[in-house]
């Protein structure tokens, strides 16, 4: 058989930490960003790290294929948006619901020393191409909320992660980056959306600032139901565009 | 240290090297290194143990002190033609369904991997679907289950379509299989527009989604002789290839592949846009492909074994680096292996005597492990074998490119568990946790 990525059976490749997810449907010799990020995948790894390069995720490149039209197809009700307590930027406390408003919401749970190209980067990349699309768009802007929310209360506070958000919004865009107190608020709501996180320790039981997890961003309409979710393979900023022109002329599922 | 790790591939098309963990979704997390367990969803049989279906789960870490031993078994509580199952895509949940009374099953397997655990049973799977009969395949979707149909509730034949739920089980939206009165905006695109189904596989790089065809309860619930010697039975097959749109989900071109397509397996590669599956009847390897056009074409490629002794191919499972593609023919039992290094061109480079009969096929990441089991459907298996055994078994070999060699076989009629259909991979890296001390034997749980 042809080259062997990964070796015979007993070869340490990956940990937990890739649940964060990687790949692609790119050729990373022809993508402009090239192999950059070549290792980033491991570096949260418990074993040690592969040679193999990173692929990076379709939502760096342009989409692979003809998005179906908006409006043109269903995006069926995954049922209510679940609720959940916050901390604001400036520190307010808040809940989801009422951060939702009445806006057609794309969000997205990361963390901000999540190093893993193809997960929270990922997220935060086409959320910004989301929101220059919108810029493009001003009738369909004022109904979208993009809405980052960290899964790290304990290096994330709302200083931490209003910096980051600042790294990615413009200056008018309706982007919030949210945040907790901790597990206690923060768990709940985890839970509800189905966000599986598992956090690394070393050794010695010191948290070692990574996180396992599988990327999950949530496109939610005014009626707070989610209408759709994206994982790495899926999560493209032309398909969450046209699913939030689609939910927007298709209010009831 | 344990050996094994796991990561997730959500998207897979990218690396031209995966493996069955190479057969399923491609948005789920894939063990790359060594597999610690083997989930099993088994027929119940009728005087053998309780008789009722099962989650069987076996050690299959060499390092393990339970290694080649059912660590767990969980019983379903009476038979329900145990058949496929899936993984959700963060892998946390085992999803496994019945042919015959449309029940399906939701384990957690993340708790304890080695002791699956019941999480919840959906049992209004017909009315929810209005009138969907027969959930067959469990495949991943983002944050959802895909869950294909064999049949309808109108008369019980090949019309059928498919459901998506949640993770956690609740019910999205189903939409049912293009026929002749109701293509959807579909084209046909030669004699059939059948409106059956069986499995389905993603290639999310092309947007695409591709279905295969069976037949109804009418026919996979029949005893197998009473099936053959009905002609008119034996005209209720599909004969269908379906194009979707994967965003969309909407049915874009019905491609006739006759003959019974079964299982699909796509190809891994970053500029491989084809899958295979094979036909039952006619005993044909076929290449669902995409030309140069951009056009989405079927053509039969290679013949597997001789047809006029239906061999009746079923399981297939395709190589890490796209290259080989096992195929097992249930009714000689033989494995063979083909080189599918030209799509357009398969050819046979290997064939061996498993058992008496054969159905399901997984093998390791690397390739190395190759994992089989032997029920096709309750009325469909063989009972009686030359010498008596075989019949109903979970083998694995190790594979080193060249041939086959035993590790070991349990005989699950022997140890009172049924008839062994699916197999799922399950292990401790995929949730951070490690293997309970020393488990010597099976629990059993009803």
């Amino acid at each position: 058989m042809r080259g062997v990525l990964f070796g015979p059976a007993l070869t340490l490749f990956a940990g937990l930490s890739l649940l964060s997810a990687f790949s692609s449907a790119m050729d990373p010799d022809t993508h402009p960003m090239g192999r950059q990020s070549a290792t980033s995948m491991h570096e949260t790894m418990h074993a040690p790290v592969s040679k193999e390069p990173v692929i990076l995720a379709p939502g760096y490149g342009p989409l692979s294929f003809v998005a179906p039209e908006a409006g043109s197809y269903r995006l069926p009700s995954f049922g209510q948006a679940p609720d959940g307590r916050i901390l604001q930027e400036d520190g307010s406390l808040s809940t989801l619901h009422d951060i939702y408003g009445d806006k057609v919401t794309v969000l997205s749970f990361i963390f901000t020393t999540c190093h893993d190209v193809n997960g929270c980067p990922l997220a935060s990349y086409v959320m910004q191409q989301v929101q220059i699309k919108l810029e493009s768009e001003s009738d369909i802007a004022g109904h979208v909320r993009l809405i980052s929310f960290s899964f790290d209360p304990e290096l994330d506070t709302p200083e931490v992660i209003s910096a980051y958000g600042d790294h990615f919004r413009s200056l008018d865009a309706d982007w919030l980056f949210l945040t907790t107190n901790g597990d206690a608020m923060l768990q709940p709501t985890l839970d509800a959306y189905g966000q599986w996180v598992i956090r690394d320790y070393d050794e010695d039981g010191n948290y070692m600032g990574t996180m396992s997890h599988i990327l999950r961003v949530f496109l939610i309409d005014k009626s707070k139901r989610i209408r759709n979710i994206y994982s790495t393979s899926f999560l493209h900023a032309d398909t969450v565009f046209n699913d939030i022109k689609t939910v927007l002329v298709q209010p009831d599922p | 240290m344990r050996l094994v790790f796991a990561f997730l591939l959500s998207f897979g098309f990218c690396l031209p090297l995966q493996a069955d963990e190479t057969c399923m979704s491609p948005y789920m997390a894939k063990i790359v290194g060594q597999e610690d367990y083997v989930y099993i969803w088994t027929l119940g049989m009728e005087g053998v143990g309780d008789g009722e279906d099962k989650l069987v789960t076996v050690d299959v870490n060499p390092e393990s002190p339970n290694y080649a031993k059912v660590v767990h078994s969980i019983s379903m509580g009476g038979r329900h033609e145990a058949h496929h199952s899936g993984l959700t895509d963060d892998r946390r949940y085992l999803w496994a369904s019945g042919l015959d009374t449309s029940k399906i099953f939701i384990f957690d397997v993340h708790s304890d991997p080695s002791k699956p655990r019941l999480h919840r049973t959906i049992d209004d799977f017909v009315a929810t679907t209005d009138g969907i009969v027969g959930p067959h395949t469990n495949y991943a979707l983002p944050g959802r289950m895909l869950i294909t149909g064999l049949s309808n509730n109108r008369d019980h034949g090949g019309r059928t379509g498919m459901a998506e739920y949640t993770n956690a089980g609740d019910f999205i939206s189903s939409v049912w299989m293009p026929t002749d009165d109701n293509l959807q905006g579909a084209v046909k695109s030669g004699n059939y527009a059948d409106g059956y189904g069986y499995d389905a596989r993603a290639l999310p790089r092309r947007n695409v989604l591709v279905t295969s065809s069976f037949t109804g309860w009418n026919n996979y619930m029949m005893n197998l002789g009473k099936m053959m010697g009905d002609a008119e039975a034996m005209k209720r097959f599909g004969n269908t290839v379906v194009i979707w749109d994967l965003h969309a989900r909407t049915p874009k071109k019905i491609l006739d592949v006759p003959g019974a397509p079964l299982e699909i397996r796509c190809a891994w590669g970053s500029k491989s846009n084809y899958c295979f599956t094979t036909t039952a009847l006619t005993s044909k390897i076929w290449l669902i492909y995409e030309d140069d056009a951009g056009e989405w074409q079927a053509k039969a490629v290679a013949d597997i074994g001789d047809a006029s002794k239906i061999p009746l191919p079923v399981d297939i499972s395709i190589s890490a680096d796209d290259d080989h593609l096992w195929v097992n023919t249930w009714n000689d039992g033989k494995v063979r292996l083909f080189d599918i290094s030209d799509p357009h061109s398969p050819s046979q480079v290997f064939e061996q005597q498993i058992g008496e009969q054969i159905n399901m096929v997984s093998q390791s990441w690397d390739g190395e492990r190759v994992y089989f089991t032997s029920s096709l459907l309750a009325n469909w298996d063989k009972t009686s074998s030359a010498d008596g055994n075989d019949l109903q078994y979970f083998k694995l070999f190790s594979w080193d490119g060249d041939k086959l060699t035993p590790q070991f076989s349990l005989d699950f009629v022997e140890m009172g568990l049924g008839a062994p259909h699916q197999m799922r991979f399950g292990a401790h890296a995929l949730y951070a946790s490690k293997p309970l001390p020393s488990k010597t034997i099976a629990q059993q749980e009803h």
